[in-house]
């Protein structure tokens, strides 16, 4: 499996992508100092060496330095996880607790109020039909220049002006992230309604506002566990436009970076960590599911 | 009961399904006609002295920098769009039902393989693969359709691959094989009919995902041909435009994208509750 | 319906959210990259990024004059002009004394140690070291004799740092001799640039490779904070040696209040925060929110600020300013002269000249910020002509002639030629849009093929690129940076990206670069700009005027492009950036 990711993202960034000796050697350079320096950066070894070189790495995960920073690769990625999180998290908490409420109503609603339920369902398919990209662009320029709402961009170590430079992009994410997931959690609650338990709750004469909560929601957690879990790997990655428009040094910006650097052993950790990240949750998911679903058997 | 069969007839029997497909099939109308020529013709025509005039009777949704008119783009846009989810689409539903079926039905080798194949795909961040394939490929249209048609077979693979399992041990398909239907009969002629529904969400779903994966890939300058106008494009330019009062690049874009879209979204949805209620929509952003 | 909603949950995060405070007297320069600074080390520095924030960390023997137009060169470290010996080849420089490194643990007692020739002997040593791969080493190749030897002796482990190079020697502990190779008059601009500038011995020892993110130099500020593609925060060097501001700039210098603190002792601003700012959008709106003291004005919000060559009411009234600055630079429409049709046929690369409307390009894309190029050599360089003319000029008539001379009439049989584009802005795009466009009317087809910096690079210096888009910034003020851009042993991977060969133009390049500056050097570079112009190996564009916005509050700023070390020169009026809040 580990074997697939990295067999892949070393052909396709080794064939790929620009020459880093000619980048590192700078406009005035000569074909003696370029020749050097593909040496000394090991460019002219075969590939499959090469490709050694890279699994040695993997099993250290040891990534040695930047071709385009000479920074250490590690370093590189652990400073650019704290800002993504610090973007990310908040957004996915507000999302998922937001995302939670809609559906709950719009489920609960579904046969009382069947054109509402409508309503929100298409509502969130609005939302989710405007492309990232014009919700950042807009939403810099109105609330955050035109209405003098939020800062436009910046960054700062401390939490207490940190935050202040993060309601914006949080308000995006959370804007983008909330369609998806209330038509997600929705679909879950729905199911959930359909199972024998709640008639019979029903027949026993409990209310509404106790059957969602008491019942309906316990029983729908670990379906809802599982699709969350599979977002978290996407929370370290961080968000690209949104770190480059607002500022935020996270690790989105530094994959941005390195693709258009051609900064290949950055490129290569990155890719690496997010499949093991990936993996990681994807194994939790499941675990979870087998908790939820005896049927389905562990592989 | 074959499921997919009831598609046409759901249609029918929910008119919001029918506006919206109402709405699709004019966006289809008005790609085919500015492919023929009929309508946008002067999306490429310069005018360098109107240079961003604002929207008026003879520009209906003004010019952009080079003073073309942003209107002809914005429909020729329509074209590319409709393009480049046509064909992304076609592909990757082509290739996940058909890996799908393949590694659902005959299990061992051929199933470690394909899922080993769709596991690795999917494990790299998505951005990256997109790019890469984005990069190795080159710019252009075509190029775009295959990228995005390649990376994007993965969720179609997994869940015709779940049917095919559930499907391939069901009393009908073993008693196909009782009469002596061969391998081939049994997945395309018996089983394909009954997994098809999920064809057409998949479709539907990879059909938005890719419009809107060609406006980051814009962005990242991965996107079409530079000089063929697409949303992506007009979106992107339309970054430092705002800021100088020029909002109708972005709006002319983020409308007709819009309605598009959420037509294809609301078809879709409505289509998955009456084929296969069991079915949630995902839609990652990226 | 679906505003309302957004505006309601806008309205939520509103109640909490507010920009952060300043404090009433900052003393802070805010300025700004448009990229991030991937490492300080001045033997890397070559991106302009990382060059602002070594120079104003590090110090070179010389710097620019901050006011004088054209620029000139005056000592910073070294104690005067150097005595120049030997018909030119050699140098003796004195050191300024009591000039000390900042305070660092690597020095005993944490004190930052006095400045020496040795430490210059041992910088340049540095530069030299194969193991460290300096992007910077170009600078001093070849020029200092015995270095390249060094190079080489050290590269097979024949020597190290301790083995003397004949061309380096301290002849006392502030006096420094160097021995060149060859004359050069561009060498005390060598020592003007980052990558010649002084570290210490103990600095680079204690911190290894982590010296990169340690710059620890001479210069008016010293390192506070760097958190990686966001802020760079730089704070005074409380023991910085004595530099006053200049007492003399050009005419009208004083007028503009550039010399309101001459004579001062500098840095004048205790700190400054530099932000990095990748995108367009909010780097401009940033700007004019007045986060940043100065900025840059995108080309689509260009005539919304300026117009008829001055600020418009709106913006006046704001409160910005404009400093206009020519910029010493060329943008060429490059061919590659191995391509086997364009590099074969001078007519034809001349028609594809004659039909390139350069004003529009400029009114357009530069938004008249410029002037038309007539040949490789810009204004404020050393050896630029502003009564030269190009023999060709836009003109479509004698395009479609000199096409049909070139035995393609019409463009028939001509393939359709490729051309790439350096970056994926809009604003590239859209320029190859307006060429295509104008080849067109020719008959000419190109298609535009958009790289990111890296493939682009890579296509150009293997040969690969058939046309294509670049700019070249002086290195430094003297015509031969712009003419080497042609001389043959420069073929790529080395600058002459256009692969350019002509034994005739070597003769008297090889002839013209050994000269004083003079009347007879003049001579033979005009000599070289005509056969540049009538061989065509590329289509000269436009050389920049840069406006530079700023507001109100900041003084003293007069940016130029390869001035680095300006930050210790600008200072904040913090009442009237107060009443701008």
């Amino acid at each position: 499996m580990l074997f697939g990711v990295t067999l892949a993202t070393f052909l396709i960034f080794n064939v790929v992508g620009g020459d880093p000796a000619l980048q590192l050697a700078g406009k005035n350079a000569s074909a003696e100092q370029i020749e050097s320096l593909r040496l000394e950066l090991g460019l002219n070894q075969s590939l499959p060496v090469q490709y050694l070189e890279f699994i040695k790495q993997v099993a250290f995960l040891d990534w040695g330095e930047s071709w385009h920073t000479q920074q250490n690769i590690n370093a590189m990625i652990v400073s650019g996880i704290g800002p993504s999180l610090s973007l990310t998290l908040p957004a996915f908490l507000i999302s998922f607790f937001l995302s939670l409420l809609v559906a709950l109503i719009s489920t609960s609603i579904q046969s009382s109020h069947a054109a509402w339920d409508r309503g929100i369902t298409i509502f969130c398919l609005a939302l989710m039909s405007i492309s990232f990209l014009v919700y950042i662009i807009s939403f810099q320029y109105f609330l955050g220049f035109q209405w003098g709402w939020f800062p436009i961009n910046g960054w700062d170590t401390s939490w207490t002006e940190r935050w202040a430079f993060l309601v914006l992009p949080w308000i995006i994410s959370s804007i983008v992230s909330l369609g998806p997931n209330v038509l997600i959690f929705r679909s879950v609650l729905t199911d959930e309604l359909s199972n024998d338990y709640v008639r019979t709750a029903e027949a026993k004469g409990l209310n509404r506002f106790q059957l969602y909560t008491k019942h309906i929601l316990k029983n729908a957690v670990i379906p809802i566990m599982t699709v969350v879990t599979m977002q978290i790997p996407f929370l370290v990655t961080g968000s690209l436009l949104l770190e480059a428009f607002f500022g935020i040094p996270g690790v989105g910006g530094l994959l941005i970076q390195s693709i258009q650097n051609s900064d290949f052993p950055v490129i290569k950790a990155l890719t690496v960590l997010g499949s093991l990240l990936y993996l990681f949750f994807n194994l939790m998911a499941d675990v979870l599911y087998t908790f939820f679903d005896p049927r389905v058997e562990l592989k | 009961m074959i499921v997919s069969s009831r598609a046409p007839t759901f249609i029918s029997k929910d008119s919001l399904a029918l506006i919206c497909f109402g709405v699709i099939c004019v966006y289809l109308v008005l790609a085919l006609l500015s492919s023929f020529g009929v309508i946008g013709v002067d999306y490429a025509t310069t005018r360098l002295q109107l240079s961003y005039s604002a929207p008026s009777a003879s520009h209906w949704f003004g010019t952009d920098f080079l003073g073309r008119d942003v209107f002809a783009r914005v429909l020729h846009g329509t074209q590319v769009a409709v393009l480049v989810g046509f064909f992304a689409a076609s592909i990757s539903t082509t290739l996940g039902l058909m890996l799908g079926a393949l590694a659902g039905y005959f299990g061992g080798w051929v199933d470690d393989l394909v899922t080993w194949l769709y596991a690795t795909l999917e494990s790299i961040p998505y951005i990256l693969l997109i790019s890469a394939f984005a990069f190795s490929l080159g710019q252009g249209l075509s190029n775009l359709y295959l990228a995005l048609g390649l990376t994007g077979w993965v969720k179609m693979c997994r869940l015709t691959r779940g049917e095919f399992l559930k499907h391939k041990n069901l009393d009908y398909v073993v008693a196909a094989e009782a009469v002596g239907a061969s391998h081939w009969t049994r997945i395309f002629k018996h089983i394909t009919p009954n997994v098809l529904h999920i064809a057409y969400i998949q479709y539907s779903l990879t059909f938005i995902h890719a419009i809107k994966v060609e406006v980051i890939l814009s962005y990242l300058g991965l996107g079409v041909e530079p000089g063929t106008p697409s949303w992506g494009v007009m979106i992107n330019d339309a970054k430092s435009e705002l800021s100088r009062g020029v909002w109708w690049n972005l709006a002319a874009a983020t409308l007709f994208m819009f309605v598009l879209v959420l037509a294809v979204n609301i078809f879709t949805d409505r289509m998955g509750k009456a084929l296969d209620p069991k079915s949630r929509a995902s839609n990652f952003e990226v | 319906m679906k505003t309302v909603i957004f505006q309601a949950i806008s309205l939520m995060f509103i109640l909490l959210a507010c920009t952060p405070k300043a404090s009433k007297k900052t003393n802070t320069i805010t300025a700004y990259l448009e990229a991030n600074v991937p490492h300080l080390d001045p033997i890397h520095s070559t991106s302009k990024y990382s060059s602002v924030i070594n120079a104003n960390i590090f110090e070179g023997l010389y710097h620019y004059h901050y006011l004088k137009r054209p620029i000139t060169v005056q000592p910073k470290l070294a104690d005067g002009l150097p005595q120049i010996l030997n018909n030119g080849k050699t140098y003796i420089v004195k050191i300024k004394r009591n000039v000390h490194f900042h305070d660092d643990p690597a020095f005993p007692n944490n004190r930052g140690r006095e400045l020496t020739a040795y430490d210059f002997i041992y910088s340049w040593k540095r530069l030299a070291d194969p193991k460290l791969k300096a992007l910077g080493w170009w600078v001093l190749d070849g020029l200092i004799e015995g270095l390249n030897d060094w190079r080489d002796k050290v590269r097979s482990g024949q020597a190290n740092y301790e083995t003397p190079v004949a061309g380096l020697t301290a002849l006392d502990k502030y006096t420094l001799q160097i021995k060149l190779s060859r004359q050069s008059f561009q060498f005390l601009h060598y020592l003007s640039m980052p990558p010649t500038m002084v570290v210490a011995k103990e600095v680079v020892q204690k911190y290894g490779k982590e010296i990169i993110n340690h710059p620890i130099g001479t210069g008016p500020y010293v390192l506070k904070k760097w958190q990686r593609n966001s802020e760079i925060i730089l704070s005074k060097n409380p023991k910085y040696h004595k530099v006053l501001y200049p007492t003399i700039g050009e005419d009208q210098d004083k007028s503009k209040g550039l010399l309101k603190y001459a004579g001062q002792r500098l840095p004048l601003m205790n700190e400054v925060r530099v932000r990095i700012i990748t995108e367009k959008q909010p780097l401009w709106l940033a700007f004019l929110k007045g986060d940043l003291d100065f900025g840059t004005i995108p080309k689509d919000n260009f005539e919304q600020v300026f117009q008829n060559n001055q600020l418009t009411k709106e913006f006046a009234d704001k409160g910005l300013r404009i400093h206009s600055q020519k910029s010493p630079d060329v943008t060429i429409i490059a061919f590659n002269m191995e391509h086997p049709i364009l590099g074969k046929n001078k007519s034809l690369r001349k028609a594809l000249a004659a039909a390139i409307d350069k004003k529009t390009i400029l009114e357009k894309f530069y938004n008249s910020r410029g002037i038309v190029a007539e040949g490789p050599i810009p204004p404020t360089i050393y050896g630029y002509d502003p009564e030269y003319k190009n023999p060709i000029q836009h003109d479509k008539t004698l395009a479609k002639q000199y096409l049909a001379d070139a035995g393609y009439e019409g463009g028939k049989d001509l393939p359709v030629f490729n051309y790439e584009m350096a970056n994926n802005s809009t604003w590239a795009r859209q320029y190859g849009e307006v060429l295509k466009d104008q080849w067109a009317q020719l008959g000419v087809k190109i298609k535009l093929n958009v790289n990111t910096w890296p493939q682009f690079d890579k296509k150009i210096k293997t040969k690969k690129a058939t046309i294509f888009d670049m700019a070249w910034m002086a290195d430094y003020p003297d015509s031969q940076n712009f003419l080497q851009l042609f001389y043959s042993k420069n073929i790529s991977p080395g600058p002459n990206n256009f692969n350019y060969i002509n034994r005739k133009y070597d003769q008297i390049y090889e002839q013209a670069v050994v000269l004083p500056p003079g009347a007879e050097r003049q001579a033979l570079f005009k000599k070289l700009i005509d056969i540049i112009n009538e061989d065509v190996p590329g289509v000269f564009i436009i050389h920049r005027l840069y406006r530079y916005p700023f507001h109100s509050w900041l003084e003293n700023y007069k940016p130029y492009p390869i001035i680095y070390d300006y930050y210790q020169y600008l200072s904040v009026d913090e009442d009237k950036k107060a009443a701008h809040r």
